[in-house]
């Protein structure tokens, strides 16, 4: 081993030394830095329930896209949940104003936000009982920290930033269209979903094939957002998507947090890269 | 991958981390189940004595397992569920290591509970789930499929901690189930069941909010089926199960946080801490309190108040993070047990006395600690076994301790094995020499006069290797570049043993060097590239011997490198799924992109050739990053997000298996996550070894009878190979979703028919997967000594040393194969990405061995009984004229190994079968036109000339009725779950004695075994006793009955099973039918079968 030290004697114990400093303080301060963002982050998610007021507060946001205004729609966000929806749709055709309500006793989960803020409290809670008053010994326990750490974040943030790939009947099928009082036309599909930022809704207009129609019928795989053309098989009955709409909404406090993330797990990255640095240094003992 | 290849480990001195992140113990409290966060399972032998060792490590798992739980009652199948943080989940058989089934999900579960419910289920039961998600998921505990769900109407959330409540006064069982935010809910379990069967939505009965989050236990009192036990990591709560009233709130003192908690008994709870600690309290019932109650006018509350009573705590090392669990049991040899397991792979046991008291004085009275182990303490009390690759090398080293081996790599093709010490030599060797040198006692052999080469030019330690021709065909055969801590990338002559070239890369320890991809060349010209600590990435080009270009933007780890043909892009994929794009050429980033960009980006470059998925790149790094590496491999499942493989054995597994030409040895290492410990594992291709031996070995001197026997290896691969289209129809007729339960009224004999009928389909199927591989071409530069090598350093890992010291020599004198310095440990390997190895000192503990075996290379002592058996199926008479002559020479030697491993593959293959079938459910089947069938009649007869013809091919043939005895009594034992290891064992000494037999110098010797055993024999089951039946026959009355070779009732009875048998795959109509009519999972039958074959055989 001797060999393959570089360093004399002294300069190992400045090493030693310097490791040392890190494991016993710098590791603490960067803990300490990134329970800070990480409690910032999940107050933005105001955990249902915690808070002294009991219910989370209210948003509204009022839901558009650039191009046209056939759709309108405005979503209230209460925490994790759709509590109340309002959604206006002009027939294409016949240019009627079909109106979307939620019901009064009902709320839906947004399932995308509510996973969001189970793993950053997982990763809150990871980091807790790691305070000052704990001492870490090793540098690998350090690094499985982080890495359980970084998981949880990761998962947080892939949650946010990829909304689930569903096929139309999954959608069809979705609890969310037995939440609208008066019922959902059948002819018509609501999904509603996170991508990164933005609280998005789509509505699907669809008619019915003909049995005997000579289309091709291919029903259409998993995806985000469907374009017109795609097809499905509803009970007995083909459908094919003939309009989409989609509008969408920024919500600040979401982008925040995602924000939040990128800069904690680029934290926990260089709290790893500062003791890999040392790992090169003694390769034998579990630094 | 196939079912021939046998593998051995070559552990080092130090034992493999694994840091235990559940725990759990069997219900027959002989074995402990650990899930490590490297993602392996540990088999831990737990003694009557509360004695603890390691037996096996089981693979499988990519990243770390998260919980583990029993998978089906456990007094038929000792199966265990065990799930892994990306979604991934297997089944294991505790007792026999083998994963019966795995799946993954796109969840990640994080407890587990089995239920199972008699009088409602005919399924296996169902395992219910939660974790990552909202409510809990009901799987199939058999098939592993997600039957349906219990949702909640009322604030959906994740669920943390679950339990089932059965109670006996109302004769209905409920699921229990806290979430996230701290709710509590209850939903029906045994009433409905048929809803969701038929995937109608249950909703919960009940919701109600305990007001604490972070619940990390619920458990139900059944002793007074009233008290309710929630542990929260901040307090722990009693509840009232009749109206969910609060009885008392106990707080954590210390800010230690608990983790779990259990009833021990009425009014007695246990309650353990993240840190080690636990507590046993009394619940002291406060009765009504009279006082203060009526006068506020409110209901009477009724309270408990907790006094401890006892405590327990680990020794040292508190502040790791432990798994604890408890195991009640009040049946008499059975222990009241608290466990745990932590974070540095030590587990720690405590005997719970019945009636916990405290001392005199009241104050609470600590458990002391009966037992705690550690892997590594296996591997130091049976350190004479594990020997590792490297160690004959400690010759150079005058320190005594070889250098670690931080880096190898084995080139097929050379039959090298090249070394990257911690000291920043590089050592390479033959491999097999290593292995056998690591093996063998050699004796008089010089050990370290193996050659070898030794490159040194490294300052520091190796951390990574290449042989570029190994993975293109056009680099220089004699390059072979390395890594090291220090950065410097060296490129060497192997042959000429002098580094051709030196780089320094300033970029901390090269973690992974890759081969650019045959189809991407720049200038026609290939070039490696090399990962480094600190994420950037350097292309060299070798030829020109010039550093390329130098990456150096990524702010996260480098998990996938890809090329861009057309373009010249080199396009890295970082841990923050971003992605950037560099031009090789002019050395400059053209784009960086994040989130969804760049997955597109990523996967865009699918079709064109990678060098290594990024899986395997991943997996690379992960081991990497801390000084190690692990190969990556080929096409295996990818992790999910964020998780990072922690070993990667399965892939040289799979690259085995696809390899054009397949090798019969081959030699990989393995490294694991967080550590430098790494070891080494041998593969031996039985098939592969067999069918190069078969031509070599008898020579000129009787050509009719090699080529009788690789004909008919060929031909009863063939004919089997058609067999398959019959089980593919009744397979079809299963249907593919769900197959029906087999019916109930099925009179005995007809079921044990069926069983028998399907086990036989399986059989096929297996047979036919093999004949799928057109047999290799046999290329001229085979040496045939080596194979020869190889197979007696195969023959030498299995042969039971130290049984019969008699034995032991004449196999050194006659056949030419060396003793063992130790036991081997031997690994089974389920399907490509699951298998065990048997740990150091595994194989005395779970077997019943005794002390009088250690250092014998015995799997268990069921081989010597089966050994027995096998030797009076034998027809005795044909045993002595086999025999060999006493001036044995090199060609009769070669010619008995061959036929001893063909033996031996045929074994395999028998005993394999129906695993392999339980793990093949997506196979494809290969569609044959009905019409090729031939007769049935001619498949078989084949086969079983077949066996006879390997056995006497110098002989001549002997009637066939007598293998297919054997065949019956292999198939038997296959019913009987006897591990292929040990069955092969027992087939290799009987058929070693058969041969030797005439050797010895007095003929009674032969019974040396079967006497020194008899005083097992008690401890056997039923079929040993009537097999005894069998050994007891004089000889001479075997051999005077010419088709049975024994008449012992029993065996009557099995052949009459027997005929049963083959009468029913003569008409393949028939078994159609009969399969279709019972569909059923043959696992499920697999036990019924055992007790058929146990009554008649």
């Amino acid at each position: 081993m001797a060999t393959v030290m570089a360093a004399t004697a002294a300069e190992r114990a400045v090493l030693e030394e310097e490791f040392r400093w890190l494991l016993h303080a710098e590791v603490h301060a960067v803990l300490r830095q990134l329970q800070d963002i990480l409690k910032e982050a999940s107050l933005r998610f105001t955990l249902p329930g915690s808070g002294s007021e009991g219910l989370a507060k209210q948003e509204n946001f009022i839901l558009g896209s650039c191009g046209t205004d056939q759709v309108k729609g405005v979503l209230t966000l209460q925490g994790d949940a759709l509590s109340q929806a309002d959604v206006n749709l002009k027939m294409p055709r016949s240019n009627q104003l079909l109106h979307l309500a939620f019901r009064e006793d009902k709320q839906w989960k947004l399932q995308q936000i509510q996973d969001a803020r189970n793993h950053v409290s997982q990763a809150i809670y990871l980091l807790t009982h790691r305070d000052e008053s704990y001492q870490f010994k090793t540098g690998a326990e350090v690094l499985k920290l982080m890495d359980a750490v970084m998981l949880q974040l990761t998962r947080a943030r892939n949650r946010l930033t990829t909304p689930a790939t569903l096929t139309l009947p999954e959608i069809a099928a979705s609890g969310l269209t037995r939440m609208f009082a008066p019922t959902l036309p059948s002819d018509l599909l609501v999904n509603v979903y996170i991508n990164l930022n933005k609280l998005c809704l789509t509505v699907y207009q669809l008619h019915t094939l003909q049995p005997n129609s000579t289309k091709n019928f291919r029903p259409a795989g998993g995806a985000v957002l469907h374009s017109p053309g795609a097809m499905f098989e509803w009970g007995s009955q083909r459908l094919e998507v003939c309009h989409v709409h989609k509008v969408e909404c920024v919500i600040p406090w979401l982008n925040d947090a995602l924000v939040y993330f990128t800069v904690s797990l680029q934290l926990c990255q260089q709290l790893k890269d500062k003791i890999s640095v040392f790992s090169s240094y003694w390769s034998y003992r579990p630094f | 991958m196939r079912t021939s290849l046998q593998v051995v480990a070559l552990w080092g001195k130090k034992a493999p981390p694994h840091s235990i992140s559940a725990i759990m113990i069997t219900d027959d409290q002989q074995t402990i189940v650990t899930g490590g966060q490297e993602g392996q399972l540990c088999l831990w032998n737990l003694s009557p004595e509360l004695q603890i060792s390691a037996k096996e490590l089981l693979f499988g798992h990519s990243a770390a397992v998260t919980c583990l739980a029993r998978a089906s009652d456990f007094s038929k199948q000792p199966y265990v569920v065990s799930a892994a943080e990306n979604g991934e989940m297997c089944v294991w058989n505790v007792t026999s290591g083998q994963c019966v089934q795995q799946a993954t999900l796109p969840y990640g579960h994080t407890a587990i509970c089995y239920y199972h419910c008699s009088s409602r289920m005919t399924g296996d039961g169902w395992l219910l789930c939660c974790g990552e998600y909202q409510d809990v998921l009901v799987i199939d505990a058999e098939t592993l499929a997600v039957v349906h769900s219990f949702s909640s109407s009322q604030s959906p959330d994740w669920v943390t901690c679950m339990c089932i409540m059965h109670s006996v006064r109302v004769q209905e069982d409920s699921l229990l189930a806290v979430t996230v935010t701290g709710d509590l809910k209850v939903w029906d379990l045994s009433s409905s069941i048929n809803s969701i069967q038929e995937k109608r939505d249950v909703y919960e009965k009940e919701s109600k909010s305990l007001d604490s989050t972070n619940c990390q236990t619920i458990r139900f009192c059944t002793y007074t089926e009233r008290l309710l036990l929630v542990v929260f990591s901040r307090c722990w709560k009693v509840y009232d199960y009749c109206d969910l009233s609060l009885l008392w709130t106990e707080a954590s003192n210390g800010g230690r946080l608990f983790a779990g908690g259990e009833v021990l008994a009425a009014h007695r709870v246990l309650v353990w801490t993240e840190d080690g600690h636990s507590y046993i309290y009394q619940l002291l019932n406060s009765g009504l309190a009279k006082s203060s109650s009526p006068a506020d006018g409110r209901l009477l509350r009724e309270t408990v108040s907790p006094h401890l009573l006892c405590s327990a705590s680990v020794e040292e090392n508190q502040s790791l993070p432990f798994v604890m669990g408890y195991m009640n049991e009040r049946k008499e040899p059975f222990y009241k047990v608290l466990f745990s397991g932590d974070v540095s792979g030590r587990i720690t046991l405590w005997h719970i006395p019945d009636v916990p008291v405290t001392k005199f004085d009241g104050s609470p009275r600590e458990i002391p600690i009966t037992t705690t182990w550690t892997l590594q303490d296996n591997f130091d009390r049976h350190q004479m076994v594990s020997q590792s690759i490297l160690d004959h090398f400690s010759g150079f080293g005058d320190e005594g301790a070889a250098e670690a081996v931080t880096a190898s790599e084995y080139v097929p093709r050379l039959d090298k094995l090249i070394c990257g010490c911690a000291d920043g030599t590089i050592f390479i060797t033959q491999a097999l020499n290593a292995a056998q040198a690591g093996l063998l006692d050699l004796g008089s052999v010089p050990r370290d006069s193996s050659p070898h080469k030794v490159l040194k030019g490294h300052q520091q330690s190796v951390t990574s290797l290449l042989y570029p021709h190994g993975l293109s065909s056009k680099s220089d055969q004699s390059w072979l570049v390395s890594g090291d801590r220090s950065s410097c990338v060296i490129l060497w002559d192997i042959f000429t043993e002098e580094a051709l070239h030196k780089f320094f890369l300033e970029a901390g320890p090269v973690m992974t060097l890759l081969m650019s991809p045959e189809n991407f060349r720049l200038k026609d010209d290939q070039m490696v590239c090399c990962v480094c600590s600190d994420h950037s990435v350097a292309l060299l080009h070798l030829e020109q011997k010039r550093p390329l270009l130098r990456a150096r933007k990524h702010l996260f780890p480098v998990t996938t490198i890809k090329w861009h043909p057309v373009e010249n892009f080199l396009i890295v994929g970082c841990a923050d799924d971003s992605a950037y794009i560099w031009e090789i050429e002019t050395g400059t980033l053209e784009r960086h992109e994040t989130g969804e960009r760049a997955r597109v980006i990523l996967n865009c470059c699918d079709g064109s050739r990678l060098l290594k998925p990024e899986p395997v790149l991943a997996a690379a790094l992960e081991t990497r990053e801390h000084g190690s590496e692990g190969r990556g491999p080929s096409g295996c499942p990818s992790p999910g997000p964020g998780a990072c493989p922690a070993l990667r054995v399965e892939a040289p597994w799979q690259a085995v298996a696809a390899s054009s030409s397949p090798r019969p040895f081959n030699l990989l290492p393995v490294k694991t996550r967080w550590s430098h410990v790494g070891f080494h594992v041998l593969l031996f291709d039985l098939e592969t070894l067999t069918e190069r031996l078969l031509p070599a070995a008898p020579g000129d001197a009787d050509p009719t009878g090699s080529f009788h026997g690789r004909d008919l290896l060929r031909r009863a691969r063939s004919t089997v190979g058609k067999r398959a289209v019959p089980t593919r129809r009744s397979r079809a007729a299963w249907g593919p979703a769900s197959p029906e339960l087999p019916s109930v009224g099925l009179a005995q004999g007809d079921s044990a028919a069926t069983v028998l009928e399907e086990s036989d389909g399986v059989k096929w199927q297996k047979k036919r997967k093999s004949s799928k591989r057109t047999p290799p071409q046999l290329s001229g530069r085979v040496n045939a000594s080596l194979t020869l090598d190889t197979a007696k350093l195969f023959l030498s890992c299995l042969l039971p040393w130290g049984v019969d010291r008699e034995l032991d020599s004449l196999c050194v004198r006659h056949l030419n194969i060396s003793r063992l310095q130790g036991p081997v440990s031997l690994g089974l390997a389920s399907n490509e990405d699951h298998f065990s190895l048997m740990l150091p000192g595994g194989d005395l503990c779970s077997t019943g061995l005794k002390a009088e075996y250690s250092g014998v290379n015995l799997f268990s002592r069921k081989v010597l009984d089966l050994s027995n058996k096998y030797t009076a199926t034998l027809p005795s008479h044909l045993g002595i004229s086999r025999g060999l002559e006493n001036d044995c020479d090199s060609w009769q030697e070669s010619n008995t190994i061959t036929y001893l491993l063909s033996r031996l593959f045929l074994v395999t293959k028998l005993v394999n079968m129906p695993l392999e079938l339980a793990c093949k459910v997506d196979r494809s089947f290969k569609v044959e036109s009905i019409h090729k069938v031939k007769s049935p009649v001619n498949d078989i007869l084949p086969i079983s000339s077949f066996y006879s013809h390997l056995r006497n091919g110098r002989t001549g043939s002997p009637p066939p009725e007598r293998d297919l005895s054997l065949v019956k009594l292999i198939s038997c034992w296959r019913d009987q779950s006897v591990q292929v290891t040990e069955a092969i064992q027992a087939v290799l000494l009987a058929e070693v004695e058969q041969h030797l037999k005439t050797l010895r110098k007095a003929p009674a010797d032969s019974c040396h075994v079967c006497l020194g055993q008899r005083d097992s024999r008690d401890q056997v089951r039923p079929t040993a006793e009537v097999g005894q039946v069998e050994d007891l026959q004089p000889e001479s009355l075997r051999s005077a009955s010419p088709v049975y070779p024994a008449v012992s009732p029993g065996e009557q009875d099995s052949n009459s099973e027997t005929a049963n048998f083959w009468d029913s795959a003569d008409v393949p109509g028939r078994c159609v039918l009969e399969v279709s009519e019972s569909p059923g999972q043959p696992r499920q039958h697999s036990w019924i079968a055992k007790m058929c074959s146990c009554r008649v055989c």
